[in-house]
Formats: structure tokens, C-alpha cells, sequence
């Protein structure tokens, strides 16, 4: 019961840290703001125990295939809320550049507010889960102590995990600072849009396709490897072609955000006041 | 005033035709195969499930204890929760032949299972 509690927590906790540290290492990079990760913590938390305890409801709707249906809405919403902060970040970033300033516009609460409601949606959907493991085994008291033992370890080596990769963007050689977490969300966004449709497929939503490739025999899924390569960057073994090609668009829509982002533009307001050439 | 279209006058009948052509075909494929699949005590009833190759079939899962469970499969990649005393719908395949198992996360040593294509 240990280890099994370990494992799951750690394997729900891990996809969520990471997605915090990228978010973090950026405000932290650029504005040294943090404050909006405690707000999206609390609003994770009551989100995920609220839609744990609607679960038996949620589960009912479209013919039971509820869950699946409001999991793929979640990961579409973050897909494009990870957009949005790219483009909003490096908009944000030329102005300044511009501007020869490091001041806080609207770009920057911008990318704040949905890194925060990112997390927050991450939060929600990984933590449901979690608490709906807990609550199987409240009313039991020869596991609850093991349980509650092996769950803190699994939220602690997460945790671990989500600082590793903090400091690790953090100490990026300079030309790799900005581009490490911008590249690490891409991957994130086409992620979690590969995961929504999947989650359509399994509710009967979206066609069954055939498999891409098996590399089950060189990194299984359950593996160390294949969890942490699953959490950092969608790794699956068994891939459907919908799914990869999902990946695929969810990654280029980021990139297209990041050029739109960064693309001079002559009409913005701020720019053309005291830019007026 | 008569509207011009840019399409030929034939046109919807063709769609509709087509439209109800295809609703009809649907409703003749769509008997998705049903097979449930009870979880007592931890453990999955029936712990083997046969099904035919390449053809979609709808799980249909009853879980008869208090405590929630987590339908898990990395050969399927499959992954859903299901409540205590509820039930729930997971769609699978079409599939290759082969084995392909599946176990409950929230109770791995003992909810254990396997799907067989055949």
C-alpha cells in the first residue's frame, strides 16, 4: 500500500510541478513575481476537491463519459491558456525591449493571470484524483497511516522534481534561458492537447485510429523513464496517429503564438505614444 | 427576389440523400458491442474479457464497492476514475490481436485484468 501510494501521487503530482517551475522560472526570470503561484495553489485545491466530490454526478453526463468530456475541455482551455502566456510573455518582453525598461504592463498581468489559471486547471484535474484515492481509504483504518505516509512521499518527490527543474531553466546558459522554458510549455501545450484527444477517443468522441509506433520494448510507459518523459513532454509508448498529430498541432499553435508574440508591431498604442516614428 | 446560389439546384437533394444515407449506414454499425464488467471487493468480474479483433467495444463498468477505483491501461491507454457505488462507460479498441491488460490503480495488487483480442 506504501509504494503503491508513492507511485500514484507522485505520477498525479508530477505533470502539475513541472508545469509550475517552467511558469515560475519565467515570472521569475523577468519580474520577479511569484505571489500569483500561492492564489493558483488555493484555487487548484478547492477546484480539485470540489470536482472530486461532483465526480459521481460529472461521470453521469453524455451517457457516462462526463468525466472524459469535462477532462478534454480542462486540457483544451490550458492548451490554449499556455498559448496565450507565450504570446503574452514575449510581447511583453519586446516592449520592454523598446522601451529600454523592465516595467509591468498589461502584457505582464497578461501572462500572470493565465499562468495562474493554467495551474490552477492543472491542479484540478490532477488533484481530483488524489483526493478521490484518499477518501477510498479514510474509512480504513489498517491503510490510512501507510497511505497517508506514501502519499507525502510521492507529493514530496514531485515537489523535489518541480525544484529540480526550477533551478535547472534557472541556471540555463544565457542564449538557452528564454528558450528552454518557451520550447518546455510548446511541448506542455501540444501535450495536453494530445491528452484531450485522447480522452474524446475513449469517450467514443473522436474516431479510433491506428497506432503509430510501439516503443513499449525500448521505454515502457510504467517505467521511471517513461513517467517522467510522459510528464515533461507527452511521452507514450502506443501512440495513435490522432493523438500524435494532435501533439504536432498543439505544439505548432504555441509556436505560431511565440512568432505572432514577437512580431514587431507598429499598431500598438503604448509603442506609437512615445515611439511615434 | 430570387437568391442566386453558386451551387446547383441538385445539390441538396445529393446532401440529403448522402446525409441520410450515412445516418442510416451509421445506425446499422453502431451496435457497439456491451460488456460489463463488475469490480467487487477489488477485483475485476469477469478478470479476462474476450473481444473480437478490430471492432470497438463499449465497457460497461459496475463498481459494486464504497471505495473508488481507477480503470488503468498503458497497452490501451486507457484511464478513467470510477466512484464507489457507481458505473461508468469506457470505450475500447478497435484492437490487433493480442493481450492486452489492465488493473485498477487505486488497488493494483489485486485489481488485475486483461482484455484478449481474438
Amino acid at each position: 500500500m506504501l509504494l503503491n501510494s508513492v507511485i500514484l501521487v507522485l505520477q498525479e503530482t508530477l505533470e502539475a510541478t513541472l508545469l509550475i517551475s517552467v511558469l515560475l522560472t519565467i515570472s521569475h526570470l523577468h519580474w520577479q513575481k511569484h505571489a500569483w503561484v500561492i492564489y493558483a495553489l488555493v484555487g487548484g485545491l478547492a477546484l480539485s476537491v470540489l470536482y472530486a466530490r461532483q465526480m459521481v454526478n460529472i461521470s453521469e453526463w453524455f451517457d457516462y463519459v462526463g468525466q472524459e468530456i469535462v477532462n478534454a475541455l480542462l486540457q483544451i482551455i490550458i492548451t490554449l491558456l499556455i498559448c496565450f502566456s507565450i504570446w503574452a510573455f514575449l510581447k511583453n518582453r519586446r516592449m520592454n525591449f523598446i522601451l529600454k525598461s523592465s516595467i509591468n504592463n498589461y502584457y505582464t498581468r497578461a501572462f500572470i493571470y493565465c499562468a495562474a489559471i493554467t495551474v490552477a486547471l492543472s491542479i484540478m484535474r490532477e488533484g481530483s484524483e488524489i483526493f478521490l484515492y484518499l477518501s477510498g481509504f479514510f474509512h480504513q483504518d489498517e491503510y490510512i497511516q501507510s497511505v497517508m505516509i506514501g502519499s507525502l512521499v510521492g507529493f514530496g518527490i514531485g515537489i523535489s522534481m518541480g525544484v529540480l527543474l526550477f533551478y535547472g531553466l534557472l541556471f540555463l546558459p544565457t542564449k538557452w534561458r528564454l528558450r528552454g522554458p518557451l520550447i518546455l510549455l510548446a511541448l506542455f501545450a501540444g501535450n495536453m492537447l494530445s491528452q484531450a484527444t485522447l480522452q474524446l477517443n475513449q469517450a467514443d468522441w473522436a474516431p479510433s485510429t491506428p497506432m503509430l509506433w510501439d516503443s513499449s520494448a525500448w521505454i515502457p510507459e510504467n517505467s521511471i523513464a517513461g513517467q517522467l518523459l510522459y510528464a515533461l513532454i507527452g511521452y507514450e509508448a502506443t501512440p495513435s496517429a490522432l493523438q500524435v498529430f494532435s501533439y504536432i498541432f498543439g505544439v505548432t499553435l504555441a509556436l505560431i503564438f511565440a512568432v505572432v508574440g514577437n512580431k514587431p508591431s507598429d499598431k500598438d498604442p503604448e509603442l506609437l505614444q512615445i515611439n511615434p516614428e | 427576389m430570387r437568391i442566386k446560389t453558386s451551387y446547383p439546384s441538385w445539390f441538396h437533394k445529393v446532401l440529403t440523400t448522402s446525409l441520410l444515407t450515412g445516418l442510416y449506414c451509421q445506425s446499422l454499425f453502431a451496435a457497439t458491442p456491451v460488456i460489463e464488467l463488475n469490480i467487487k471487493d477489488h477485483l475485476f468480474y469477469p478478470a479476462e474479457i474476450v473481444i473480437p479483433v478490430d471492432t470497438k467495444v463499449k465497457l460497461l463498468i459496475n463498481n459494486l464497492d464504497a471505495t473508488p477505483e481507477e480503470f488503468e491501461s498503458y497497452e490501451m491507454n486507457r484511464e478513467k476514475v470510477i466512484s464507489g457505488n457507481s458505473k461508468t462507460v469506457i470505450f475500447i479498441g478497435p484492437l490487433g490481436a493480442g493481450e492486452y491488460p489492465f488493473f485498477g490503480e487505486f488497488n493494483p495488487r489485486t485489481a488485475q485484468g486483461k482484455v484478449l483480442v481474438k
